[in-house]
C-alpha cells in the first residue's frame, strides 16, 4: 500500500523508510540468468538491525508497525526464504551462512510468533494491523512449508543441530536459546492458521493441517520431534513444553479412529459418511410438509378452544393434525424473553475446526503417532508432569491444559492401535498365525503408557481438577476430565486384557483412582453445576460421568467391601457436644456406653464401606438431570456413542435409581417426545433409534401413572423438584431420614 | 383570538416523557392467580384424559397440548418452552415453593385412618 503523497500513512512514514532501506540493503535477485539470490555486503548486520527494530521498537513500545512494514515489504518470501536456501546442505562447514541463517530464523519466529486477541492490553495499533498480520502469518506459513527451493522446517532445525549435538551439560547458554529458537518456529509454523471469522481467499490446501504434516514429514521434522521426546530428560530438559505444543498443534482435533483406518476401510468411512448426511437431509425434507396448493391458496382454519375462544391459523398445513396446529400456534409468536451474547471463545479459537486429513498426511501422522508412542511417549509426559509439579518459571498456563489434553488424545490413539492390531491379527490368525506374537504385542502394549499410570500423575490430576474447578478455568478443566476419561477406560481394557500382571497393576491402579471420596464428589459436582459452559465441556463432563459410574459399578461388585478414605466427620459431633453443655456427648439416641465408643471409632475412622447405590444417588438432583436434558437437547448431532450416553444415564435415573420422578418436568417430556414422535426426530435408520424409542415409552408409561396415582404431579411437573418431594411423589412416603452412623 | 394564539406557540407544551407500561412478566403473581396455577387444576379434573397403557406417545401429545392452551390462556406472548422455562423459574420463589408444598400435602393421605390403608 504505497502512498503516493506519503500524508495519511497508518504506520509513522520515517519506521517505513528506515525499513524499506534495510529490506533494499539484505540483498536481491541477481541479474545473471540463473537467478540467484545475491547477498549484500552487509547482510549480516542487516538482519541485525532488523531484529533490533522488530525488538526495541515493537516489543519495546507495545505496537506492531514494524511487523507491518516487514509484511509489506515481503522480507520473508522475497528475501529470507532465497537466503536461507543459499545454505546448502553439505555446506554446514561455512560459518558465516551458517549465521546468516541463524540471522534469519531470530526475524522470523517474532514475525510467526502467535498473536493474541487481549482486549485489555491492545490498543488503536493492535486494532489496526492485527487483521492484516494475522493473514499475513498465514502467508508466511504458506510461503515457508511449500518453498521450492529448500526444505525450510528442515534448515531451521540444521541451525540447532551444532548446538544439540552438544552433551547438555557443556551447552551454553546461547546453544539453549538456539534450540529454544528452533523449537518455537517449529511451534509457530505449525500453529498459524486462517482466522476463523475470515474467508480465506488463498488455496486451503496449501496451508491445511494435510499441507502441515506433510511438509513436516517430508522435512524430517518428524524425526527429529522423536528424538527428542525420547531423549527428554537425558540430553534435553527444558525443551519439553516445546516438543508438546508443537505436537499438540499437529494432532489437535485428529479423528484417531480415522487415522487408524487403512485406506480402503477411510473410502468406505467417507463414502457412507456421504449416504449417511445425504439419508439425514433426505429425512429433513421429507420432514417438512409441503402444502399441495400454491402459497396463496388462503385457507384460514378456526380452532375452538376452551372458554369458547378461537384461534385462527393461516395455511394448508394446519389441516393436516392438532400437533400441527399447535406447532403453528406457537411458532407464530415473535417475543423472544431476553438473553446474555455469547462470549467470544479465545480456545475455541485456538482449537479451531475438526481437522480433516487426506489420506497421505493421515499414513504419515499415523506414523509417527506410532513411533511416538513406541519410544517417546512415557518420557515425554513423564518430563512434563514433572515440570507441572515444580511450577518451573518456563511453563505457561496453557501449557497444563495441552499436556492433559495430549495424554488423553495419546491414550486414546494407543488403544484404537491396539483395535486395529487385533483386526488384523485375528484375520491373521485365521491365515494361520502364530499367538505369541500376539500376547507380546500386548506385553508392550500397556507399558508404553506405563508413564501416565502411575501415582504421582494420578496425584497432579486429582490437583488439577480440584484446581481448576475450583479457579473456574473451564477449558483446563475439559483437558483434565477428558484425561481422566481416557485413563479410567485404559486401565479398565487393562483389567480384561487376559494377563495375570497387568490385572493385578489394573486393579491396584483402580482401587487407588476410587479410594479417595474427594474425586466422587468433585466428579458429583462439576456435572451438577453445569451452567453455559460450552458444548466440549458438556461432552467430557457427561462422558466422564459416564464412564465413572460404569467403571465404579463393576469394580464395587467385584470388590463386595470396597473402601473409600472420607473426610472425618467431626464437626457433627462437636455440634453435638457443646448442645450437651460440656464434655459428655449427647447420648439420647444410643443405649449405653459401650456403643456410644463403637460410634465414636467409627465416625473417626477415616475408612468406610462403600455403597455404589448411595452414592448413584448423587447424580439424580435435579442440576445433574438437567445437564444431561441439555446435552440430549443437541440430539441431531450427536454421534451414537453420545446418543448411548445420555440413553443409559436416563436409564439408570428413571429404573436402576428408582427416581424417574426427576424426569418428569414438562420440558423433560417435550424434548424426549419430540426425539421420537416430532417433527425433527432422531434419525430412524440409527442403531440408537430403537433403544430410545423403548426408553421414552417406558419413561411415558411411568408418567401417566404417575398422574393418575397422584393428580398433584400435575402442578409439580411445571417445576424443579426437590430431593424430598420428588421422594414422596416416587414412593408416597416421607423419606426416613437414616441414622448417621 | 388571535393569529398567535392560533399558531400555539403562547401555550407551554409539555415535553415530559410518559412512563412506559410497564412490561407483562410470568411471574409468581401470575401463576398464583386466578388463571395461573388454580385454572391448571381445574381443567385438569375436567379436560384431562389420558388412556394409559399403550397408549404412550398420545398421551405424551395430549398432556403437552393441555399445558400449552394453558401457558397461552395464561401468558400469550412467549412461546411454549420459553413460558415453560419462566414457570420454572418463578417455582424457585419463596411463595411460590410454600404454595407448591401445600398443594402436595392436600394429595397426602390424612393424618388418621391411613395406617390401615397402607400395609
Amino acid at each position: 500500500m504505497d502512498m503516493p503523497d506519503g500524508a495519511t500513512d497508518i504506520v509513522h512514514p520515517e519506521v517505513r523508510a528506515h525499513i524499506n532501506s534495510l529490506v533494499s540493503a539484505l540483498g536481491g535477485l541477481s541479474v545473471d540468468d540463473d537467478g540467484q539470490y545475491q547477498l549484500g555486503d552487509d547482510a549480516l548486520e542487516v538482519l541485525r538491525d532488523i531484529k533490533r527494530w522488530i525488538r526495541f521498537y515493537d516489543e519495546k513500545t507495545n505496537r506492531m508497525d514494524v511487523a507491518r512494514c516487514i509484511h509489506q515489504a515481503n522480507l520473508i518470501e522475497g528475501d529470507l526464504l532465497p537466503i536461507l536456501a543459499t545454505w546448502p546442505e553439505n555446506a554446514n562447514d561455512s560459518k558465516y551462512k551458517a549465521r546468516i541463517a541463524l540471522a534469519c530464523l531470530e526475524v522470523m519466529v517474532p514475525l510467526t510468533w502467535p498473536m493474541e486477541w487481549d482486549m485489555e492490553r491492545m490498543t488503536v495499533n493492535h486494532h489496526r494491523h492485527m487483521p492484516v498480520l494475522e493473514l499475513a502469518q498465514v502467508a508466511y506459513k504458506r510461503a515457508i512449508i511449500n518453498f521450492d527451493g529448500a526444505r525450510i522446517l528442515h534448515t531451521a532445525v540444521r541451525v540447532a543441530l551444532p548446538s544439540m549435538a552438544v552433551p547438555i551439560g557443556d551447552r551454553t547458554q546461547r546453544d539453549q536459546g538456539i534450540i529454544k529458537l528452533v523449537l518455537f518456529f517449529l511451534r509457530n509454523i505449525a500453529s498459524i492458521a486462517p482466522p476463523p471469522d475470515v474467508k480465506y481467499d488463498g488455496d486451503e490446501t496449501q496451508i491445511s493441517r494435510s499441507a502441515t504434516i506433510d511438509a513436516f514429514s517430508y522435512q524430517d521434522i518428524f524425526h527429529v520431534l522423536l528424538m527428542l521426546a525420547s531423549n527428554m530428560g537425558d540430553d534435553f530438559r527444558n525443551e519439553d513444553t516445546a516438543v508438546m505444543e508443537i505436537i499438540y498443534h499437529l494432532v489437535k482435533r485428529v479423528d484417531i479412529e480415522k487415522m487408524f483406518m487403512s485406506d480402503q476401510q477411510l473410502h468406505k468411512a467417507r463414502a457412507d459418511e456421504l449416504a449417511a448426511v445425504m439419508k439425514k437431509e433426505q429425512e429433513m425434507l421429507k420432514s417438512y410438509s409441503r402444502p399441495s396448493r400454491h402459497n396463496r391458496f388462503g385457507t384460514m382454519i378456526w380452532v375452538k378452544r376452551e372458554d369458547g375462544k378461537m384461534t385462527t391459523l393461516m395455511g394448508q398445513d394446519a389441516v393436516a393434525n392438532a400437533a400441527t396446529r399447535q406447532r403453528k400456534m406457537d411458532n407464530a409468536k415473535t417475543y423472544r424473553p431476553p438473553r446474555r451474547a455469547k462470549k467470544e471463545d479465545k480456545v475455541d479459537r485456538e482449537m479451531g475446526p475438526p481437522a480433516k486429513l487426506n489420506s497421505r498426511a493421515n499414513n504419515q501422522l499415523q506414523s509417527f503417532v506410532e513411533d511416538f508412542l513406541d519410544s517417546g511417549f512415557n518420557p515425554l509426559f513423564s518430563h512434563v508432569r514433572k515440570t507441572i509439579d515444580r511450577e518451573a518459571a518456563y511453563l505457561m498456563q496453557y501449557h497444563r491444559r495441552q499436556f492433559f489434553y495430549l495424554v488423553a488424545w495419546f491414550l486414546e490413539a494407543e488403544r484404537m492401535r491396539r483395535r486395529s492390531k487385533k483386526d488384523s491379527n485375528d484375520n491373521n490368525n485365521n491365515n494361520n498365525n502364530n499367538n505369541n506374537k500376539k500376547q507380546d504385542e500386548q506385553v508392550t502394549s500397556f507399558n508404553l503408557v506405563a508413564g501416565v499410570l502411575n501415582q504421582e500423575m494420578f496425584i497432579t490430576l486429582n490437583k488439577a481438577l480440584h484446581e481448576s474447578y475450583e479457579y473456574k478455568d473451564w477449558h483446563e478443566l475439559t483437558a483434565v476430565m477428558r484425561c481422566f476419561t481416557q485413563i479410567l477406560i485404559t486401565v479398565q481394557e487393562m483389567m480384561q486384557c487376559g494377563r495375570d500382571d497387568d490385572e493385578e497393576i489394573a486393579e491396584n491402579i483402580l482401587s487407588r483412582l476410587f479410594y479417595e471420596e474427594a474425586t466422587h464428589d468433585a466428579v458429583a459436582n462439576i456435572i451438577r453445576t453445569y451452567k453455559d459452559q460450552n458444548f466440549d465441556y458438556l461432552d467430557a463432563a457427561t462422558e466422564l460421568v459416564h464412564h465413572f459410574l460404569r467403571i465404579l459399578e463393576s469394580y464395587s461388585k467385584q470388590n463386595v467391601d470396597m473402601q473409600v478414605r472420607s473426610r472425618k466427620r467431626t464437626r457433627r459431633k462437636k455440634k453435638a457436644a457443646q448442645e450437651a453443655g460440656g464434655d459428655n456427648a449427647a447420648d439420647d439416641d444410643e443405649g449405653d456406653g459401650s456403643e456410644n465408643d463403637e460410634a465414636k471409632a467409627e465416625k473417626t475412622s477415616k475408612e468406610r464401606k462403600f455403597d455404589f447405590h448411595r452414592f448413584a444417588n448423587r447424580f439424580t438432583p435435579q442440576g445433574v438431570v438437567d445437564t444431561f436434558i441439555t446435552f440430549t437437547k443437541h440430539y441431531r448431532d450427536l454421534s451414537d456413542a453420545q446418543l448411548k450416553r445420555a440413553h443409559r444415564y436416563l436409564y439408570r435415573v428413571a429404573f436402576k435409581q428408582e427416581m424417574s420422578v426427576m424426569l418428569f418436568r414438562v420440558d423433560i417430556i417435550h424434548l424426549l417426545y419430540n426425539m421420537v414422535k416430532g417433527p425433527e426426530p432422531l434419525d430412524k435408520s440409527s442403531s440408537m433409534f430403537k433403544d430410545w424409542e423403548e426408553l421414552v415409552k417406558q419413561i411415558l408409561r411411568k408418567c401417566t401413572k404417575k398422574i393418575d396415582e397422584r393428580p398433584e404431579l400435575i402442578i409439580e411437573m411445571l417445576f424443579s423438584k426437590t430431593s424430598s418431594s420428588a421422594h414422596f411423589l416416587e414412593f408416597g412416603y416421607e423419606k426416613q431420614t437414616v441414622s448417621s452412623k | 383570538p388571535t393569529t398567535q394564539s392560533a399558531l400555539g406557540i403562547d401555550e407551554e407544551v409539555s415535553v415530559q416523557k410518559r412512563a412506559r407500561a410497564p412490561n407483562v412478566k410470568l411471574d409468581e403473581e401470575r401463576l398464583l392467580g386466578p388463571a395461573g396455577i388454580p385454572k391448571l387444576r381445574a381443567r385438569a379434573a375436567t379436560g384431562l384424559r389420558l388412556k394409559g397403557r399403550g397408549h404412550e406417545f398420545g398421551d405424551a401429545q395430549r398432556l403437552l397440548s393441555f399445558y400449552q392452551l394453558w401457558l397461552d390462556d395464561l401468558f400469550p406472548k412467549a412461546r411454549f418452552l420459553d413460558a415453560l422455562a419462566m414457570v420454572e423459574k418463578a417455582g424457585h420463589k419463596r411463595r411460590m415453593a410454600a404454595a407448591r408444598m401445600e398443594w402436595i400435602n392436600e394429595g397426602r393421605p390424612g393424618r388418621a385412618g391411613d395406617e390401615e390403608e397402607r400395609d
